[in-house]
């Protein structure tokens, strides 16, 4: 074929012997005055997006016998993120010679997130936790994570009534939760079915009694007393039947494994579609074995390499903490992806069902330290958290 | 027990794209040391994925172009295969071009993959579109082996050579799609029909270049598609295990605030967010100039010429996407195609218009996996996303308090558009929803404005000029872009081929300075 636009198709040629020369005018045409410093998509995602904040506690106030609330500020700049009811933060402290880090659900609503003010419920339990409940005073300041996680009521996905399911400490997302619907930010009816032993384990008792007011249906279920005006025993079916239509609920659970294990149970023989429950995130523990071996764990980071001890009953994550080294993590649990790292040498054991690693991930050998376990001596490489 | 290793290297890459990541493979063959930076904690830029629940979800990738089948292989194939990637993904076709629907009720149409059977299936729907349809894959296989020549002799091309062998490349040369169509006597409809993968490139058909399009449809129709089995994720790996095979540093969480340079303007290292600098004399950005001379380098270092050239381009479309994993199979849903692109109109003029209000944007490229790979989710589940793009800054304007619920709407409306347009019922199966935003995008990626397609290939900023001025726009001795805002433009297959030029071409800058 012969193509031309022109009458001539020389006048054709000549057009196209010219582009450069257009384009070069174009750019020499150009505004001098400076490039934009930042846009505003790009400041909205700091604002969501600020990756590791400094942060200092302003408050502790006694929750129960054993939990406690801690109040932060941010003290690198004048707010938090505003974030999805029901996410974490994951706080990290210096204790003695380790870096620690826990995620802890956000107990304060997203909207308080604008004052500067975010709150978590703190259950003293555990070598972290027991930290901050008997060390941790007012000014002290911390390291934490932006907030994150799954774990949140989505319009497109769940039915519109949430059915909120927590044991003890379990109850802080849906305190977050509950104040995201009167402050409006979110949209659904709330049934919020709350266990724990006795009345005196019951936290955020004036919120509780807010959430009346505004329409969300509360009930206190106490595992090891009686009392009249609250439920007796543990959260079984014949409870839930109570108080929801089953089939027409979505459930978000938080609370202790055995909980989780215990209300799945009972909902198994309703059939639900997988997406009807969701559960929130909990810790990897330790293995349980007698005499641990202890294997020599080389840890690259940038241009530093680190060897220390790493026993055969802890993930490389909290072997990497005892050390003090800045290894990332957020969920601990083996889902969010954050503490990514390539193994370049050794064997390992991954915790039962919690591998979330992608297909590639374990195609090319890359971990999760938060739920890894070395087997061997280990040589891995890991990002500097900050 | 610590110990430290000093480090300087001899190119710097800044960003893990897909650019970036083809060009340290490129540096490292060379036999010069390289550290990639990245600020995120994985590689790929937007070739990754990511989980939710029984999930793994592609962020990105819609079909790979230009890769071609072992035997019979696309540029990108060969390009994968001299930087010793290609046998490091598993690799699997697809089978279908597109199904394009407009909302207007004017189309419904299926387009298959091979010229033969694309040529037979537009005469099908136009039957008078025989003379032209034919004449349009003439013109486009002589436009792509113009570029198979001129690849060959890196640009340099001889002008009489040129007149002899590839006359109708020069004639159509310098017109967009729409004229050029116009021109060989295409009837309307056949154009709309052919004209359906313009989003990709993101620039309505009267400003693209007919080049860039035709280059693009050719390569597609004759080469197929491809996809990695575990999606990009896949290749990012790859190419990270290669670049360590190769000796190549990458540091994860690690982004780059400042690019040091001494008063004579030579470039002297890096400095990041933390503080720590490392030193090196050439710089590969997998970044915009926008954010290099605006942002990373001393004020005092930049040419008045570079603020000028920089602030006279136009951003390309910023990223929306939502992902869906539903809890049906696609038979059960109905779901039939691959691929769908989903217009209001078949006027590219028209719906890029419409496109800049996020309102008004009903424009979505849809996936169905499944219908390419069974595999890619659990059994009896499917797997979907949703792309599009806004040609305007109009996300800008979404205030922080609203960021979740605007999120929510934009999903619901891509939902009703979708379902609205095929008839198939999807709502009530999701059992995963995400959705990335321009500030996803701004977030991981750090674009200006969360674009996801560098500077639009437009008017005057064409592919063609821009690879015809790759000298002239070396300007900062030292510096050389890749990734979507450098020559090649935007697309997975565009950046790493602009990743193996800007490799090569620093490798040729150290090795001049090595003399």
């Amino acid at each position: 074929m012969k193509f031309k636009k022109s009458i001539f198709g020389f006048i054709d040629m000549i057009r196209f012997s010219k582009i450069t020369d257009v384009r070069a005018k174009h750019l020499a045409q150009g505004s001098n005055k400076p490039l934009p410093k930042t846009y505003r998509t790009n400041e909205l995602a700091k604002e969501l997006h600020p990756g590791y904040m400094k942060v200092e506690l302003i408050d502790i106030k006694k929750l129960t016998p054993t939990m406690k609330e801690f109040t932060f500020k941010r003290v690198d700049h004048n707010k938090f993120p505003f974030f999805k009811a029901g996410q974490y933060v994951s706080l990290q402290a210096k204790i003695g010679e380790s870096l620690v880090s826990r995620p802890y659900s956000i107990a304060s609503s997203p909207h308080e997130a604008f004052k500067n003010i975010l709150k978590l419920g703190i259950q003293k339990e555990g070598y972290f936790s027991t930290y901050m409940c008997e060390k941790a005073k007012i000014g002290d300041t911390f390291i934490m994570s932006e907030p994150t996680g799954e774990f949140k009521f989505e319009s497109l996905r769940d039915h519109h009534h949430i059915v909120c399911v927590a044991g003890g400490s379990g109850i802080t997302p849906f305190i977050s939760m509950g104040n995201a619907l009167i402050d409006k930010d979110e949209d659904y009816e709330m049934t919020l079915i709350y266990g724990v032993k006795n009345i005196s384990l019951i936290a955020y008792k004036d919120t509780l009694e807010k959430f009346k007011k505004y329409g969300i249906n509360v009930v206190l279920v106490l595992s090891d007393e009686e009392k009249e005006g609250y439920e007796h025993g543990f959260i079984n079916a014949k409870l839930l039947e109570k108080y929801v239509d089953i089939h027409n609920v979505t459930f978000f659970m938080c609370g202790p494994e055995i909980m989780y294990q215990f209300v799945k149970k009972e909902l198994a023989p309703y059939d639900l579609p997988i997406k009807a429950i969701h559960q929130d995130a909990s810790c990897c523990p330790d293995l349980d074995i007698k005499n641990p071996k202890i294997y020599k764990l080389t840890v690259k980071m940038q241009d530093q390499v680190y060897v220390i001890d790493a026993k055969e009953n802890e993930t490389l994550l909290v072997s990497m903490e005892r050390a003090g080294i800045n290894a990332p993590n957020k969920c601990r649990a083996g889902g969010c992806g954050w503490c990514n790292s390539i193994c370049i040498k050794g064997e390992y054991l991954v915790a039962q069902n919690r591998d979330k690693r992608r297909a590639a991930d374990i195609k090319f050998n890359h971990i999760h330290p938060c739920i890894t376990y070395p087997k061997s001596d280990m040589e891995i490489e890991v990002p500097l958290a900050y | 027990m610590k110990k430290t290793m000093d480090k300087s290297y001899d190119c710097i890459v800044i960003g893990a794209g897909n650019g970036g990541l083809a060009a340290a493979v490129r540096v490292l063959q060379g036999n010069h040391s390289c550290l990639v930076l990245e600020k995120h904690n994985l590689p790929g830029g937007f070739a990754t994925s990511f989980k939710r629940g029984r999930f793994e979800f592609e962020a990105s990738l819609h079909e790979l172009n230009d890769f071609g089948s072992k035997e019979n292989p696309g540029d990108i194939r060969t390009l994968f295969r001299s930087l010793g990637v290609e046998d490091k993904i598993d690799w699997i076709q697809i089978t279908e071009a597109y199904h394009m629907i407009t909302k207007d009720g004017k189309y419904d149409v299926v387009m298959p993959f091979g010229v033969e059977e694309y040529k037979a299936k537009m005469i099908q729907y136009v039957p008078k579109s025989k003379k032209s349809i034919n004449q349009f894959f003439e013109l486009a296989k002589e436009v792509v082996d113009a570029q198979t020549y001129s690849n060959s002799v890196n640009g340099n091309t001889d002008k009489k050579y040129m007149i002899k062998n590839y006359p109708n490349f020069i004639k159509a040369g310098s017109y967009s799609v729409n004229e050029v169509l116009k021109a060989i006597k295409m009837p309307q409809e056949a154009i709309d029909i052919l004209n359906a993968y313009w989003c990709y490139l993101g620039v309505d058909c009267d400003r693209m270049s007919f080049l860039h399009y035709a280059s693009m449809v050719y390569r597609y129709i004759t080469k197929q598609a491809w996809m990695p089995t575990m999606k990009s994720h896949e290749i990012s790996l790859a190419f990270e295990t290669r670049i360590r095979e190769l000796g190549g540093d990458i540091w994860y969480n690690s982004e780059v605030k400042k690019i040091l340079t001494d008063e004579k303007r030579k470039i002297i290292g890096v400095e990041l967010s933390n503080g720590t600098t490392i030193k090196t004399n050439h710089i590969i950005a997998n970044c915009s100039p926008h954010v290099v001379y605006g942002q990373l380098l001393d004020k005092k270092a930049v040419l008045e010429s570079d603020i000028r050239a920089t602030n006279s381009r136009t951003f390309a479309g910023r990223g929306v996407c939502m992902y869906l994993g539903l809890n049906k199979s696609a038979d059960e849903l109905g779901i039939k195609s691959h691929n769908y692109f989903i217009y209001d109109t078949a006027d590219t003029v028209k719906q890029y218009n419409l496109m800049k209000n996020i309102k008004t944007n009903n424009v979505q490229a849809t996936v169905c996996l499944n219908r390419a790979d069974p595999n890619c989710s659990p059994k009896g589940t499917t797997m979907m996303y949703f792309t599009t793009m806004i040609m305007s800054d109009d996300w800008g304007n979404v205030k922080e308090k609203d960021y979740f619920k605007e999120k929510d709407k934009f999903a619901a409306q891509m939902i009703d558009t979708f379902e609205k347009v095929t008839g198939c019922n999807i709502k009530d199966s999701i059992e995963e929803i995400a959705f990335a935003t321009p500030t996803t995008y701004a977030r991981y990626c750090g674009h200006p404005e969360g674009g996801i397609y560098g500077y639009e290939t437009a008017d005057w900023d064409a592919l063609m000029p821009r690879m015809m001025m790759m000298k002239q726009d070396y300007t900062f001795p030292g510096l050389r872009f890749c990734g979507g805002f450098a020559m090649r433009s935007s697309g997975y297959s565009s950046a790493y081929v602009s990743g193996d030029i800007s490799g090569r071409q620093t490798v040729g800058d150290i090795n001049r300075e090595g003399k």
